[in-house]
This record gives structure tokens, sequence and C-alpha cells, in this order.
């Protein structure tokens, strides 16, 4: 198997996050809203079932096992997408008409044949149980170690 | 000239054959310790297997090395046989290992290589790969991580095509390798052609099939001549298994002779030492040198003319220290002249590339990249020239123009001249470790994110990995591209060989055998290799790392063990989703599990010490730990770390 060289760019590019939605030709403008840290609005899914489904539509590919990690995370600053069950939904939906042939910016779409209402709410459930509260820089001793090396002087 | 007689068997089969029958006859007259008897499994069938007898210490001590041909040599077929004068013009080049994967077509050299000299199998050693893919990439990557060739043995036709996906990345990846292809005429029809180097010819540089003893040693010579002079890249010669056996007598060893690599000429350096000496705040741009010379030359320019610089040593090898004070945008970030050494600048010096090597290519292949008009990716690759380059190319090798341009800026210094760029470079220097703290500060907090998940986060590794090997001489052989790359955030490229870069042509199954190239490398400069191994890419080849573990060389292997083709999993899942059919079979063909493949017992079969798989974040520090204690004592280290997939 070869490995395309077009990967960095193209991980770099799937989101999930509406700041990053890439205008295709003609298609839907890009999303502009700003990302929120803390999410409050209705969560009515199952979030073990919406595990499961995370994991089957390999949404940890782009956005990490727990959110946070990978070519896109969306916690803790979360996107405008994720505001709500129903803003998740319309986004899943909304990709198809704005996909384009080659390899792109853009998440996969995700029809409704592909993940029913129900499932959508199941993941995003799944979604928001994500949290995150890494340690702070200077309380991570390898971290501390690091900013300290880089500050000796630099032998030859 | 003596032929050879051997049956018409096929290589493998034979070899098989002969281990069997071998084995057979010594179970017969040798006692089989207890010990081993014991381990005899019934095979299916009911029949127990033969077990191999051990070596005996003769033969371990031969293994080594540690045995001197025997005294005399009346017996013998040859007294002075050609392979043994080719062995001393490997020798003469200061080529320290050749690696193998053995064939009959080259039993000549390999007897010479185990048994001629004193030493015999030092300088060079004999190295046993399992595969000739990974003969060549330990070839690619002790060629980056030094900027001089390792010979890697290809038998036949057949193993050149083993071969040739490697030397198309080394290629690729413009390093120089020296392949020595054996040839038998009389054996195998398969195994040999009238023109063996023709099915590498259009991504090797050069090429020969010498007729006599004489003219395969002058073949040699010019191979690692061609290699070594840009553009750099693999070079093989075809050697006949008759002219390895043949009586040399009084042929002598032509002396080596190196290249003339040509530089810019006098006017030329002359007017780029005025240009740097003249502007008011000169910059030089420094990509992939040849050598360490080159570096070593580029930062003394640099320091010279307190020119600030950028670098390619995140990027790869052979590139200016990251953390010098030069190094970096400077105090003031508008530059009225760049000299771009390998690199755009105001006037760039541009070693040849690739594409002058065309003409190798007559029925037009046409490699991306390379040929003009090919790829729609844009651009012209690192094989090309690289569009968009602004001010002027000089199309003459960067490396070689440093010493003219270094002897004209001293003819043309002043004391004035001397101290605005004693005052200019304090400057650079209180302003590029600024500039260093404050990316680094960044990038620590955006690392943070995912510190403590499970599985653990590939910021984490090459974190936690930092503190233990910053004091270290170190190796990074394995592409970061793949995981994250946080180690050209978090890390500091100082010496020439400290990042080796990506694969040469995207091609997996390189990682590892170019890790064991560099530690091969490292073994005897007291340095240390570190091998953050993906899981697809070990797959390809594993057994390398049984060379590895044979030869004792110092690599840790790290494995970013995401139970996929990550990459490619994610453009499955993109076009199910363009299609509209549903991502859920999108792990189909490009993920691993079912079962998971546990990478601590493969290592532990190669008899490599290991440990993992790990998923809990507070456990990778202190297993780092051990696996650098071991590699420091000449150990290779497997620890198997279950990663985020990115």
């Amino acid at each position: 198997m070869n490995t395309k060289f077009s990967v960095v760019i193209f991980v770099a590019a799937v989101s999930l996050a509406a700041t990053h939605v890439v205008r295709a030709q003609g298609q839907a403008p890009a999303q502009t809203a700003k990302p929120v840290t803390t999410l409050t609005s209705p969560v009515t899914g199952n979030a073990v079932t919406g595990k499961k489904l995370y994991y089957d539509h390999a949404c940890y590919s782009c956005h990490g096992f727990n959110g946070e990690t990978g070519a896109r995370p969306f916690v803790p600053n979360w996107p405008a997408n994720l505001a709500t069950e129903r803003s998740f939904t319309a986004f899943l939906r909304g990709r198809a008409n704005i996909a384009p042939v080659q390899p792109s910016t853009s998440m996969p779409n995700y029809p409704v044949e592909s993940v029913s209402d129900a499932q959508a709410k199941d993941i995003y459930a799944y979604i928001r149980s994500f949290k995150s509260a890494p340690p702070p820089v200077e309380k991570i001793p390898v971290m501390s170690q690091i900013l300290a090396a880089a500050k000796k002087p630099y032998k030859q | 000239m003596p032929k050879s007689s051997k049956l018409a068997v096929n290589r493998r089969g034979f070899l098989k054959g002969a281990a069997t029958a071998a084995a057979g006859a010594a179970a017969i007259a040798t006692h089989v310790p207890e010990s081993v008897d014991a381990q005899t499994q019934p095979a299916v069938g009911g029949r127990p297997n033969t077990p191999a007898p051990p070596p005996t210490t003769t033969q371990l001590e031969r293994d080594a090395g540690a045995v001197r041909p025997p005294a005399g040599g009346n017996a013998r077929a040859a007294v002075r046989p050609g392979s043994d004068l080719m062995v001393q013009v490997l020798r003469d080049l200061g080529i320290e290992y050749v690696a193998a994967n053995p064939g009959s077509s080259f039993e000549g050299i390999q007897e010479s290589l185990i048994n001629y000299g004193n030493p015999p199998n030092v300088m060079p050693e004999f190295i046993t790969a399992l595969h000739e893919e990974s003969a060549v990439t330990m070839a690619h990557g002790y060629g980056k991580a030094t900027g001089k060739p390792m010979c890697a043995l290809l038998h036949g036709t057949i193993g050149i095509q083993h071969a040739a996906m490697s030397i198309y990345q080394a290629y690729y990846d413009k390093t120089p390798a020296l392949l020595i292809a054996g040839r038998d005429l009389g054996f195998i029809a398969a195994h040999s052609a009238n023109d063996m180097a023709g099915m590498v010819r259009s991504y090797t540089k050069w090429d020969a099939t010498p007729k006599t003893i004489e003219e395969s040693l002058v073949a040699i010579q010019r191979a690692y001549n061609e290699a070594i002079t840009p553009p750099c890249a693999p070079a093989m010669v075809v050697i006949d298994i008759d002219l390895q056996k043949e009586e040399a007598g009084a042929i002598k060893v032509p002396a080596y002779q190196p290249p003339k690599i040509s530089g810019v000429d006098p006017g030329q350096a002359r007017e780029i030492a005025k240009s740097l000496l003249d502007a008011q705040n000169p910059r030089i741009a420094v990509g992939r040198l040849r050598t360490p010379d080159g570096v070593r030359l580029a930062v003394q320019l640099a320091e010279l003319v307190g020119a600030s610089t950028s670098t390619s040593a995140t990027q790869g090898p052979m590139s200016f220290p990251q953390r010098h004070p030069l190094c970096g945008p400077g105090a003031n970030t508008s530059y009225d002249y760049t000299l771009g050494l390998e690199q755009p600048g105001t006037v760039s010096l541009t070693g040849p590339s690739l594409a002058t090597l065309l003409s190798r290519d007559p029925t037009n292949i046409g490699f991306g990249g390379i040929a003009p008009g090919v790829s729609r990716a844009g651009g012209a690759g690192r094989g090309g020239r690289g569009a968009g380059a602004p001010g002027r190319t000089v199309d003459i090798d960067a490396e070689a123009s440093l010493p003219a341009i270094i002897d004209e800026v001293r003819r043309q210094m002043s004391p004035d001249k001397q101290r605005v760029i004693q005052e200019r470079s304090a400057k650079h220097a209180t302003a590029n470790q600024t500039a260093r703290i404050d990316a680094l500060t960044r990038a620590l907090e955006q690392r943070r994110a995912g510190w403590d998940a499970s599985p653990i986060s590939t910021a984490r590794v090459y974190a936690e990995l930092w503190p233990l090997i910053v004091d270290e001489d170190w190796i990074l052989a394995s592409p970061s591209n793949f995981s994250g790359a946080h180690n050209a955030q978090l890390w500091d490229h100082n010496k020439p060989y400290n990042y080796l870069g990506g694969q040469g042509a995207g091609g997996m199954g390189y990682g590892a055998p170019a890790s064991v190239g560099a530690a091969l490398a490292a073994k005897g400069r007291k340095q240390i290799v570190i091998n953050v191994q993906t899981d697809g890419d070990l797959n390809y080849a594993p057994g390398v790392l049984w060379t590895a573990q044979h030869h004792q060389l110092p690599m840790l292997t790290v494995m970013h063990n995401n139970r996929a083709w990550h990459q490619e999993l994610m453009f499955v899942e993109y076009m199910c989703g363009v299609r509209g059919r549903g991502t859920e079979r999108g792990h189909i063909g490009t993920t691993l599990r079912d079962p998971f493949i546990d990478y601590r017992m493969m290592a532990a079969s190669y008899g490599m010490a290991g440990e993992g798989p790990i998923t809990d974040p507070v456990k990778l520090g202190p297993a780092l730990k051990r696996g650098l204690a071991s590699v420091k004592k000449g150990m290779p280290y497997m620890i198997d770390v279950i990663t985020q997939p990115r």
C-alpha cells in the first residue's frame, strides 16, 4: 500500500468545527460562529449507545477517542454545530451537498439512512459526556522539564 | 573461468531443503541435548519435528567474526579470489556495513566479507537482513544519519525486485546508497537477466555490469562516487559470481579518488560574500545539505556574517541547528538579502535535482514530482526544483560552494563590519531565544490536551520522551508525520542527524528498517536511536527487529499503535460519506483488529526485550526510562503503546 502525500493536508482539514468548514464551489458559505466552552442545552439521547456509534462510525479517527486530540478536537472549545442536538443533527445531514469529489476539508456526510435522528441524539449524548481537564502546563512535570531545557544555554 | 554447475531448483526451496537435510544429518550424527529434545513438538500427522542442533562454539565465534581465515590456503580454489579485492575496495571506501539477505549469486563476496582481512567481518561488517527491502532501507536510514553510503547486497533478479521499493524511496530522498547485485548465469535461470540493473534503472543514479575483476573494482568505486555526488542517490553494480570466485592473481586494487563536486566560481563567491556583508539584515535559509560537514560550514558562514537563519532540521537531516542563537526569525524580520542553501532566497544555491537524471527513464515512466507535468498535486516535489522560488537560482551544490564563500567573506571583512555583525548577532540571539520560548509555551499549551487520556495521546509520547533524551546524542529515525510531528515543536534538533525525516516517497514499511540503519550508524558513535513506530508500517517487514536484536543495536521502538492504517481509514470514511452510503463499514480493510496485534510478543519472538501494551498514560514514562536504560547498554527495546489515532 502506498500512502498518499495529501494525507496531512486532508487530515488537517477534516473537521466538525464550523469555523473550519470550507466552502466548496457554488456551495453553502462557511459558517463563522465562535466556539463555546460550556454547553447547557438538553441532552435526550443514550450515551452508552452513542459510544458504540461513535466507534462504529469511526468518529474517533478525526476527533480522538475523547474529543480532545487528533486532527480536529472539539473539547473544550465546542463549535457552534455542537451547541444543541438539533444543530448537530443538521450538521451531519448538511454535508451531502457540499462534499466535493476530491478529498477535501469536509467531514463525511451522514444521511438519515446511515445515522438516524435517534442515533444522532445518542452520539450527541456521548459527545457531551466528554470532559477535558488536562492539568495546567506547570503541573505537568515533563512539560516543566521541557521548558527548563529550552531555557538552558545552547551547547554546540 | 570456472562455471557453476548447480541444480536448477527454486532458491528458497533449495535453501530450505539444504537446511532440512543438514538438520536431519546432524540429528543423526550429533547428540541432541535433553533441553533441546524436550522442545520437540509433535507436528501435524503425529511425527515429531526434528530440531536443528545448537550452534557449536566454533560456529558462534565464526558468526561473530572472531575466527581468522585458515593459514596456508593451498586447498582453496582461488588463493586470491576476486571478491577479496572487491571487499578491499569497500574497506578503502570506508563502508562500515553491508546488509544482505543471503543469496547464492553473491556467495563469493559474502565469503570474503566474513573471512577476508584481519580481523575479518569488520569494516565492513555483514549485517543479516530478513528481506532485501529491509537491507536497502537500512542503507537509506544509515545514509541519512551519516551522509555517506552503506552497502546492500542483492541476489539476482529476485533480490533486486524485493529491494525495488526501498531503492525507489532512497532515490526520491536523494540519499546515497551502494548496491551490489550478484548474478549467477549458471544457476537458476529466472534469477538472472541480461540487464539486471535495468529493472531499477529509472530510479537509480548509475549502474554498471563489469566484465572483469578490474572493471568490477573500478565500478564499485565509481558507484560510490556517483552515489555521493549531487543529486545523491543509490547506484548499483551487478557482479557475476564467476568474477567473485575467479583468481585475481596480481591484480591490484586501484587507488580511490574522491569525486570533485563543483561549487560556485570565484566571481560568484565574491558577489555572494559582498551581498551578505553589505546587507543591513542578511539571512541564510538552510535546507537539506549533503553531509555534516556542510552543516558545519553553514554555521561558520552564518556566524561570520551575523545572519539570522532558517532551518529544515525539523523536517529532515543535515540542516542548521535549531537552537543555534542565530536560528530563528531574528531581531528584524525585514531581510534585505537572503542566501538560500538548497532553499529559495534572493540568491539560491541549489544542487542538481533528480530531473537531471531523466535520461535514465527512456521509456518515460515519468515519476511524479521528477518528470515534468506528471503530478496534479502541484510543485516539483523533493526530486524537483520546487515552484515559485523568488530570486535568482544558481544551479550548483550549496555545500560545495560554502568554502569559497567563507573564504571571500573573510577576505572582504573589515573591523567596522565585524563590530556591526557582533551587535547584530547578539540582538538575533536574544530575539530568537524569546521566539523559541514563546513558540514552545504555545506548543505545550496545545499539547496538554488529552494529557491523561487513554488511549494515550501522541503528544504525550513525544513529550515524555524528550526530557529523557535531551542530554543524549540521539537520532529520531522514524518519520513523525503520521504521529503528530510533535518533535518539531517540542524537541530541539541541533545535530545534523537528529531527525531523519520522511520516507522519501511516502511508502510504508520504512520506519523500523530505517531506524535499524540509523542504529548501525549510532552503534559505534555512542548514539541512541528513537523509533516511534506506526503499527501499519511495522507489519510490512517486522523481521528487521530480529536484525536489531542480533546485532545488538541501540534502538528504542515506541509503538504508535492506533490499530489501523489510520490515514486510509479517514479516506475511506470520507468516501463513504460523500456517497451517502454509511460510514459504519469504513473499518473494513483499514483497521488492524480482530485480533489486535501484540507488538511486545512480536518483539519477544525476535528475542527483543519489551513491554506493553500500555494504555495507562501514567505508566508510559517509567516504561520509557526502562527502555532507554536498555538501549544505552546497547540492547534494543520495544514498548507497545496504545495511542490515540493521531
